[in-house]
């Protein structure tokens, strides 16, 4: 289940290189990078996105989503493509000879799955089980004749109906699997089986239940093999992108997790290009966080982490803080943001939250900018943040209101005036000194331990 | 051959002695010190043939001169001259090979055939003066090789390989005979034919090589044994060199080694000997095993320090020789672990298919060999011709080590033989030795060269043949086999060779992410001195890429731990410190000069300090102006030596133009610090050393831009106080930047809280806040907090360090008081890449190389 999609996926890449980017969007276009580290249902709803933008060409998608679907079991659609590839009506006699295998294949798997998937429904059964996996299978065993071979008939059969499209009971399949399994290798298949069908059935809560269950997974059984444990974890940080923006609640969770020690290095090492997400999820948790710490130390973590990357991974969005936090160039920063705008757009992942993303970035500009300036002229202003000057002044007071900053406006010359009171030297002294008495009952806690 | 001995030779010699010695006090002195020790080691009367002609020669010579008779000699004379005639028509025979070989320009056949000459002369000219053909025929040969070698040297086509190397072999040989005959060859060229027409007369000579042993008469004399010939012994015993001897032969010779009185290069000669009589290639292996070995044992027994060019060169061909022997069949194989084969009297006969197995070590020959050579290079003189000369040969000892390894690999193809990597690993750990600190160019026409030396038929696996072409792979390739196949040393050597390369061809992120995930850094203080000097070496280079790369924080950070000891020839093995204070014991000193780098693999030093004291500057300058004479200012220091160096020079009186390269650095710095950009610019551009950077004037520019930035940080920090308001057009005029640049350096210093400032956006100025000096109790009330959390991380520290950070107390969540803990940590701002370390800790959680200590990474975890 975990495996990938090499063949295909560089087949899909080269009908990519040729229809050759167009536009600013397109050139810093993630697609041919994301590919590789999903599995082949995921990558679909990524292809349909593109299918439904504009400047694309469509018969080139359409192949490649045959390409991609080809060595799948769904066969119908498959044909379908086909006949959109071909445009003719005729179907070549392939297709329904597999069609037929499928479907023959399938009720095979159901009669041989049906006695333990009615065991499994039947409460009085269910009720029996415990937490222990050895004891309930031999507890099925002895009183319902269920065999190993059986179990593992479920997981075969979960994995054809993954791949026949049917999400729904393949997770279903696959839950019941884990449930009986004691292999450990393919329960950790089954995790990351379920994880794909319950993101392909948005099923948000239990994505994110499943996430958790895959990290652990990772972190446990794979921690005495430091490659396999970066490969697996690039995995999951590619696939946790579709709760990432699409499931609100999930933001907050998944963001602390990459910024997780172990999740910043697999990116650092192995994908940077997430660092587009990253940033864009940091920027626009600004408005929606109200512990400030906590988003200062991670705006704080992104620009050093950005920073280091920039070597190997940039894009309008890094660049916009690379620009604002490392160069304090606003103009730059300004520039970017629209170009960020345009690629957020055109993005799978942050095309709704391209938007929210825009109100933010403001806010940041004008915040350092208020931050540094001590006079600043509406007017300007306004221009910078790509505002009217109306709207600039409504911004700017909302602004004043929002962050608690000392600042006055001067409606006759169109100023605001911004007052920075100095570091008091007491409250130096008391900010040095503050932790000091907890990091010493600290210190002398792990002494006497 | 016979030989007569009587009890008279005594008083002969000291008569010829005492004769000598009216000619040439200095000659006279020699020779009686040789026939001290002739006489002291009786038994010893073969050195090598040409010397010994060489000797008859000469004083046969002075004895013409002097012609003097004594009938005691004439007696000799007589005898042998019955033998004579026949050796002279042998001599003829082999003179005329030599003239049909310089007729088709065949050097091998001359070189052997020349050998064959000599010794037949030797045994005329014991009792005689060489005769006139053989003159005639050296300095025949002379001329007409001087005339091939300044043809080779002229025309482009090359010599096939046998033929260059006979031709090598003969120069050198021709040298060293011709010497002692060149009376006589000159005389010869004078006057051809008459010097041929002229009688021979019959010269009397004391034949000083009959020192015999008291009392020990000939035994087993077999006079005008044709093909083979004799020698006299130890103890007079003859030896006769048959291929069926040449094992016992070698066994003795083996026997004998490491034991006192042992005469080498009389076994050496004794060897090459063997080895033209060797018939089977079994018995030719055997032969050039202990001859190369042999020739090694040579100076380690010697007061010499390394081996002569000479001796090097013909086992470097030996060694070439086996090689090929070696690959020309293929069922003999030498092994370190073969069982001895003790029956000298039938060589083994492996049945067919079976490969037959001979003890002794190609790759311990080839690193010995490379060994040898880089010893040499260490003890001469760098700048002499000669050490370009030696160096040349690295190019043959290279082919060598190709060659090697393609038989080491073939080797373990051979699944019959167990052979560990070991061997493979040692070879290729040689190669890549060889080529990681040379420029691309240069290794690929060392690859190329050595591909050429190698027959067509052999390729390896490791590196094909067809990826010759393909040199920046190379050194990855070679070190990605090592790290796969070996272990500890091997695959840490490895890795580094790797990081220097990268280094050394700028690619800067490349070298230092692999130099952070080797975790070396934590664990090199294990490895043995030579690995820890490659280490430093490699940090060195990858300081330099920085600096190129224009990352002159990560350039200084780590240069610094080099630079700024102050004792960088030492850790670079580029030269003895002389200590002070001597507590060098002869011995370590000996090692440490043992581990001396050639100079070609030298970093420039200059250069180094160069760029070190260049960044530190960079560094410094505004630093030292910030804190201005705030109290901590002794805290925060980047570079002692740099803050030293600056004191000195700020003390000096007088400052006279700059003359070296601190000169300008210094020079540069005060002007840097007065606020006079341009001067500092020029001066830092004036240093002649950046010529040896690639693409100076990049470098130039560079330097100019980050002085201009720096300048303006610098002046800010020392002029603030000084003003109420500036315009930043001013500014931007006064260090000709970009008034958008001047902004952002200015925002940058404001959101850093390095000045008390604020921007004004519509009269484009800087306004500086007032009240923001702090009065002394103010100042030491925040020296005093900072003190007392630096007391809790240093005990914290310790504690970590007890318990090995297993306790992990000290892990939680960060942003304690965010902007507290900037000034609490006196790490300042984080400029440039200075979070190289941050991520080396927590990519790595060892990194800390470039960074903070061990606790400093874990808190920010």
């Amino acid at each position: 289940m975990t495996d990938n999609t090499p063949t295909s996926a560089e087949a899909i890449l080269n009908g990519k290189s040729q229809s050759g980017p167009t536009e600013a969007a397109q050139e810093y276009d993630l697609l041919p990078k994301l590919i590789p580290h999903l599995d082949r249902h995921l990558i679909f709803p990524l292809l349909e996105f593109l299918s439904g933008q504009e400047g694309e060409d469509g018969t080139e998608i359409t192949k490649t989503k045959y390409e991609l679907l080809k060595s799948t079991n769904m066969t119908d659609y498959v044909a379908q493509l086909w006949q959109e590839i071909n445009d003719s009506d005729d179907v070549p006699e392939e297709f329904p000879n597999r069609r037929e295998e499928v479907l023959e294949r399938l009720s095979l798997f159901t009669q041989e799955t049906s006695q333990i998937d009615e065991l499994l429904s039947d409460d009085s059964v269910v009720s029996n089980l415990r937490s222990d996996k050895v004891a309930n299978l031999k507890f099925l065993e002895t009183n319902h004749g269920v065999t190993l071979e059986m179990v593992d008939m479920l997981y075969d059969y979960g994995w054809f109906q993954y791949s026949c499209g049917s999400y729904a009971n393949a997770a279903h399949l696959l839950d019941q699997f884990r449930i009986l399994s004691t292999d450990n290798d393919k329960a950790n298949s089954a995790n990351w089986g379920k994880l794909a069908s319950d993101i392909l059935t948005t099923q948000w809560d239990v994505v994110m239940e499943e996430v958790n269950k895959v990290k652990e997974g990772i972190d446990t059984k794979l921690f005495n093999n430091p490659l396999a444990q970066l490969q697996h974890r690039t995995w999951l940080i590619h696939w946790s992108l579709f709760p990432f923006f699409n499931y609100e609640p999930a933001r907050d969770q998944i963001t602390e997790l990459f910024f997780s020690p172990a999740f910043i290095n697999t990116i650092q090492t192995n994908c940077p290009w997430i660092l587009r997400y990253l940033a864009a999820a940091v920027i626009t948790n600004r408005s929606r966080t109200r512990n400030t710490g906590q988003y200062q130390k991670q705006l704080k973590d992104l620009v050093r982490v950005v920073r280091q990357e920039g070597y190997e991974y940039h894009d309008p969005v890094t660049d916009f803080v690379t620009a604002l936090y490392i160069d304090f160039d606003f103009e730059e920063a300004q520039k970017k943001l629209s170009e960020a705008e345009e690629v957020l757009k055109g993005d799978f992942f942050l095309s709704a939250a391209a938007e929210a993303f825009v109100e933010a970035a403001r806010h940041l500009i004008s915040e350092s900018y208020c931050k540094i300036h001590q006079r600043i002229d509406i007017k300007d202003l306004s221009k910078r943040l790509g505002l009217e000057m109306e709207e600039g002044e409504k911004w700017i007071v909302n602004l004043i209101r929002d962050t608690r900053m000392d600042g006055k406006l001067d409606y006759k010359e169109g100023t605001v005036l911004m007052n920075h009171p100095a570091n008091s030297v007491y409250q130096q002294v008391i900010e040095r000194t503050k932790g000091s008495f907890f990091r010493t009952s600290v210190l002398s806690a792990a002494v006497a331990k | 051959m016979s030989r007569f001995f009587t009890q008279g030779d005594s008083s002969s010699e000291s008569s010829s002695s005492d004769e000598e010695e009216l000619y040439s006090d200095n000659e006279a002195e020699q020779k009686s010190e040789q026939e001290e020790s002739e006489e002291e080691e009786a038994s010893e009367e073969e050195s090598s043939s040409s010397d010994e002609g060489g000797k008859s020669g000469a004083s046969k010579f002075l004895r013409e001169a002097a012609s003097s008779d004594e009938s005691e000699d004439e007696d000799k004379t007589h005898i042998v001259k019955s033998a004579k005639d026949k050796r002279l028509e042998e001599l003829e025979a082999v003179v005329k090979i030599i003239d049909n070989a310089v007729k088709i320009n065949d050097w091998s056949t001359i070189a052997t055939e020349f050998d064959k000459l000599n010794r037949q002369v030797a045994k005329i000219t014991t009792s005689d003066k060489a005769p006139k053909i053989y003159i005639k025929t050296i300095g025949d040969l002379e001329d007409f090789m001087n005339e091939a070698i300044a043809k080779q040297k002229v025309s482009t086509k090359k010599m096939n390989a046998t033929n260059a190397r006979g031709l090598n072999a003969m120069k050198q040989k021709i040298k060293r005979n011709n010497k002692d005959y060149q009376a006589e060859i000159d005389k010869f060229r004078d006057d051809k034919f008459e010097y041929m027409m002229s009688e021979e007369e019959e010269e009397v000579v004391p034949v000083e090589k009959t020192k015999k042993p008291k009392a020990v008469y000939t035994e087993g004399v077999d006079i005008g044994d044709d093909e083979g010939f004799s020698t006299v012994g130890r103890g007079g015993k003859t030896l006769q060199y048959t291929p069926e001897s040449i094992l016992k032969h070698l066994r003795s010779i083996v026997e004998s080694r490491g034991k006192k009185n042992t005469d080498r290069a009389e076994q050496i000669r004794v060897m090459e000997k063997l080895r033209e009589v060797a018939d089977t290639p079994y018995r030719t292996i055997r032969v050039l095993l202990t001859l190369i070995s042999t020739r090694f044992d040579l100076t380690t027994g010697s007061t010499a320090t390394f081996m002569s060019q000479e001796n090097w060169k013909s086992a470097e061909h030996e060694f070439a020789d086996l090689l090929e022997e070696l690959e020309s069949n293929r069922n003999m194989v030498v092994l370190e672990n073969a069982e001895e084969w003790e029956d000298d009297e039938k060589p083994p006969q492996p049945a067919a298919g079976e490969t037959l197995k001979i003890p002794g070590s190609i790759i311990s020959v080839v690193e010995r060999l490379d060994d040898e050579l880089t010893r040499s290079l260490q003890h001469i003189d760098p700048h002499t011709a000669e050490y370009i000369d030696r160096l040349k040969d690295e190019q043959a000892l290279y082919n060598n080590i190709l060659r090697a390894l393609l038989y080491v690999e073939n080797l373990k193809k051979d699944t019959k033989i167990e052979l560990n990597d070991d061997g493979a690993n040692r070879v290729v750990m040689r190669r890549l030795e060889h080529v990681y600190f040379k420029p691309a160019q240069v290794v690929h026409v060392l690859e190329e060269t050595a591909w050429k030396s190698v027959p067509a038929n052999l390729d390896s696996d490791i590196t094909p043949r067809a990826n010759d072409a393909d040199i920046d792979s190379l050194v990855q390739t070679l070190s990605t086999y090592l790290f796969k196949h070996s272990a500890d040393i091997i695959r840490a050597r490895a890795y580094l060779c790797q990081v220097y390369y990268f280094a050394l061809h700028d690619q800067y992120y490349k070298a230092r992410d692999m130099l952070l995930m080797s975790h070396l850094q934590e664990t090199i203080g294990n490895f043995p001195i030579n690995t820890q000097i490659l280490f430093n070496r490699t940090l060195v280079q990858v300081g330099l890429c920085a600096f190129r790369a224009n990352l002159v924080y990560d350039s200084q950070n780590t240069l610094q731990e080099i630079c700024g000891s102050g004792r960088q020839k030492e850790l670079l093995a580029q030269g003895v410190m002389i200590q002070r204070y001597s507590q060098v014991t002869p011995e370590q000193e000996r090692l440490e000069r043992q581990r001396q780098l050639p100079f070609h693999m030298h970093i420039n030093l200059e250069l180094l300090e160069c760029v070190y004291l260049t960044c530190s500057m960079l560094l410094e300058i505004p630093l030292l102006a910030q804190t201005g004479s705030s109290p901590d200012i002794k805290k925060r220091i980047i570079s002692k030596t740099y803050r030293r160096l600056l004191e000195f020079h700020e003390r000096q009186i007088f400052t006279g133009p700059p003359e070296n390269t601190r000169d300008h650095v210094m020079q540069a710095s005060r002007a840097l610090a007065a606020g006079e950009w341009k001067k500092s610019a020029k001066l830092i551009n004036d240093i002649k050393i950046w010529e040896l950077m690639a693409e100076p004037e990049k470098i130039k520019d560079m330097l100019s831009a980050q002085i201009q930035e720096e300048g303006l940080r610098t002046y800010l920090f020392t002029y603030a106080p000084f003003y109420d308001t500036l315009a930043v057009s001013t500014l931007a005029s006064m260090f000709e930047l970009s008034e958008r640049k001047v902004a952002a350096v200015v925002s940058k210093m404001i959101s850093h809280e390095e000045l008390a400032a604020a921007l004004d956006q519509v009269n484009s100025a800087i306004i500086f806040r007032k009240g923001v000096e702090l009065s002394r109790l103010q100042n030491l009330a925040l020296t005093l907090s900072d003190k007392a959390s630096g007391l809790i991380e240093a005990n914290e520290r310790t504690l970590e360090q007890r318990t090995q950070g297993t306790a992990n107390a000290f892990e939680r969540q960060g942003g304690q008081g965010g902007r507290g803990g900037r000034g609490g940590r006196g790490r300042g701002r984080g400029r440039g890449g200075g979070e190289g370390g941050d991520r080396g800790a927590s990519r790595t959680r060892g990194g800390q190389q470039f960074g903070g200590g061990a606790l400093g990474g874990a808190i920010k975890a």
